[in-house]
């Protein structure tokens, strides 16, 4: 008999109490992983949406609680094209927006779907692949592309209608597939026809920078750098109080305001967890050690030291934290595939559990069961042998 | 000639313990001497101290005054007392205390985990070894639950020789069997005790027992009242002067 066979066996002794135990850990635990992967998942998304198309620089409006609020003119674009820095072409820009998509006759079709306005000669358009008709053009007016995913949610192919208001109509021109989750879920249309649609001007570009050494190194962050500052210190002829904020993709996915709130909420709700966690462990590990008392002073009695004792429901707690992590963590992935497919947050979650956050869920179980472990283990170490043998 | 304490393989040296919740003296200044081998029956009657007096000279607990020797070693300067009760001490205890959850294989080889290192495998063997010396090597694989109170009383027998102790303590052994089966555990604690050549102490009492062994001590309210191996046991001012 190994020492971790003896310690299953004490788990498995009280089939139900461990089995709702590790049930209550693992919602709790299952719920913080999920939020941690929906974060992840959307930090990734975006942030490698701009990394695989070569973006150096993220710019939106200073200031701005929201990036959708964003808001600036066309004349500080064509400013930043001409800075020596920017390399040729090497700017994207995009009216990004979300709004309702409507039925014919008015009632809501989508509460939300993402819009994006682009310029025909954006660079994201040489890597999305057209499924079935044409990409959009200069003449396009009134005419938008649609991801395939959001294509197939809402039934609608070439040639159909969609409404963005009631009195905003579109006919589909083409359907594409792009690498990035959040645009295979969105209408895409020209700039003109989203600054139509929305009022608003620019909302955000990207920045190729001209570099003279390999990305990454401390010549090409140099570079990126001076590009940024050169960025920010440009100014609005029009509107002087407007500035510009540029930053690295990382740096901006760390800066969404969204993010930022599911983040905080990701660690309010891992918080609330882990106490529940550690409670729950705790309570089933002091009832454990109480019902054993009589045991306990055996295992002292033949010669089992503090130690050894400690070792034993430390080592229950551990168990029972890692077993409530891997129901919690099976729990979690198929929690983001349901909430993937939820109407409310279609196309802007992907769903599953990536391998970094099922190692930090499990981390973070195992230390509960720690935790939880801790004084159960030693009070049942500070029980004398002779007392606890005769213990009733 | 009377021996010194030291010749003792234990040697209790005018021991005291009073209980916390009690003014009386559980154990008063009982002075008692057990050779290696030798077969002791500690009887009286309940509450007299006898099991106090077990636990003791068993480093379950420590006297309140006085000093228990293991082998001329005060046991008050050993760092390590669970160290000492793995690997010199045998248990045996009158309601067997066996682990609910394992079988009786697993059962023996509890305090193996702290006697000297083995294998897994080898742990396993030793256990089955043990359960075929007391008879119960065909039901290695059953739990508590599932054999009968005089078989529960072998396995905890066979525990207790995990680590090959020098010394066996018994409290009551018999004490929850029926006749049969008391006349049997009896039977194979006597002989494990002469081919191991364990020093048995057997706190009891039935008169079957106390008849049994080399040497029979009564005690009461605390005091050893009557030792039929007095007169090799040095008087405490021997013992306190070697």
């Amino acid at each position: 008999m190994y020492f971790s066979s003896f310690i299953l066996k004490n788990l498995t002794r009280r089939p139900w109490r461990s089995a709702l135990t590790v049930l209550g850990l693992a919602v709790a635990v299952g719920t913080m992983i999920s939020l941690l992967a929906v974060n992840h998942n959307v930090e990734f998304a975006v942030s490698d949406s701009f990394n695989r198309r070569d973006v150096d620089l993220v710019v939106t409006q200073a200031g701005v609680v929201f990036e959708t609020d964003s808001d600036f003119s066309e004349d500080l674009v064509e400013q930043v094209r001409k800075l020596s820095g920017v390399a040729e072409h090497g700017v994207s820009e995009a009216l990004v927006t979300v709004e309702p998509l409507y039925r014919e006759n008015g009632t809501v079709l989508k509460e939300s779907i993402m819009v994006q306005g682009w310029k025909p000669d954006n660079k994201a358009f040489s890597d999305i692949e057209l499924l079935e008709g044409q990409l959009l053009t200069e003449e396009s007016m009134g005419k938008v592309i649609l991801g395939s995913q959001l294509a197939s949610n809402i039934k609608k192919g070439v040639g159909d209608t969609i409404y963005l208001r009631v009195d905003s109509k579109y006919e589909v021109v083409g359907i594409y597939k792009s690498f990035v989750s959040f645009e295979d879920k969105a209408v895409t249309m020209s700039l003109k026809d989203a600054q139509k649609l929305t009022g608003k001007r620019i909302t955000g570009f990207s920045v190729r920078v001209k570099k003279t050494a390999p990305s990454g190194t401390p010549q090409a962050e140099a570079e990126v750098q001076k590009v940024k500052e050169a960025i920010e210190a440009l100014r609005d002829s029009n509107d002087p109080t407007v500035r510009l904020a540029a930053r690295t993709p990382d740096s901006y996915v760390d800066s969404l305001t969204h993010l930022k709130i599911v983040r905080a909420m990701t660690w309010m709700v891992g918080i609330i967890a882990m106490v529940i966690g550690i409670i729950s462990v705790l309570n089933t590990m002091v009832m454990s050690v109480l019902e054993r008392t009589q045991e306990i002073g055996i295992l002292r009695a033949v010669g089992w030291p503090p130690r050894r004792v400690i070792q034993m429901v430390l080592g229950e707690a551990i168990l029972l934290g890692l077993v409530a992590a891997v129901v919690g963590t099976v729990g979690a992935i198929m929690a983001t595939h349901l909430l993937a497919m939820s109407p409310k947050v279609d196309g802007f979650i992907e769903p599953g559990v990536p391998l970094k956050i099922m190692a930090q869920g499990i981390g973070i179980t195992a230390v509960i069961g720690l935790l939880g472990g801790i004084y159960p283990a030693i009070r049942a170490a500070c029980l004398l042998p002779t007392e606890a043998i005769r213990h009733d | 000639m009377t021996d010194t304490f030291a010749d003792y393989l234990l040697f209790a040296d005018r021991v005291f313990k009073t209980y916390p919740d009690g003014d009386v003296h559980a154990v008063n200044g009982v002075t008692l001497g057990v050779r290696e081998g030798e077969y002791v029956a500690i009887t009286g009657p309940s509450g007299c101290g006898k099991s106090t007096l077990l636990n003791l000279l068993g480093a379950l607990d420590r006297p309140d005054q006085g000093e228990v020797f293991f082998r001329g070693e005060s046991l008050s300067k050993l760092r390590d007392l669970d160290r000492f009760r793995a690997r010199q001490i045998g248990f045996v205890f009158q309601s067997f205390f066996l682990l609910p959850t394992l079988t009786a294989r697993e059962n023996v080889q509890v305090p193996m985990f702290e006697g000297p290192p083995l294998s897994a495998r080898d742990r396993a063997k030793k256990a089955d070894a043990l359960l075929d010396l007391v008879g119960m090597g065909k039901r290695a694989k059953h739990r508590s639950a599932q054999l009968s109170v005089g078989e529960r009383q072998r396995v905890a027998l066979a525990r207790a020789l995990a680590n090959d102790p020098v010394l066996l303590l018994a409290d009551e052994p018999t004490g929850n069997l029926d006749s049969e089966n008391a006349a049997k555990v009896l039977d194979l604690l006597t002989a494990l005790q002469k081919t191991h050549k364990l020093a048995l102490i057997v706190v009891t009492h039935s008169l079957d027992v106390a008849e049994r062994a080399d040497r029979v001590v009564k005690m009461k309210d605390g005091q050893v009242v009557e030792d039929s191996g007095a007169d090799l046991v040095p008087t405490p001012d021997a013992a306190a002067t070697g």
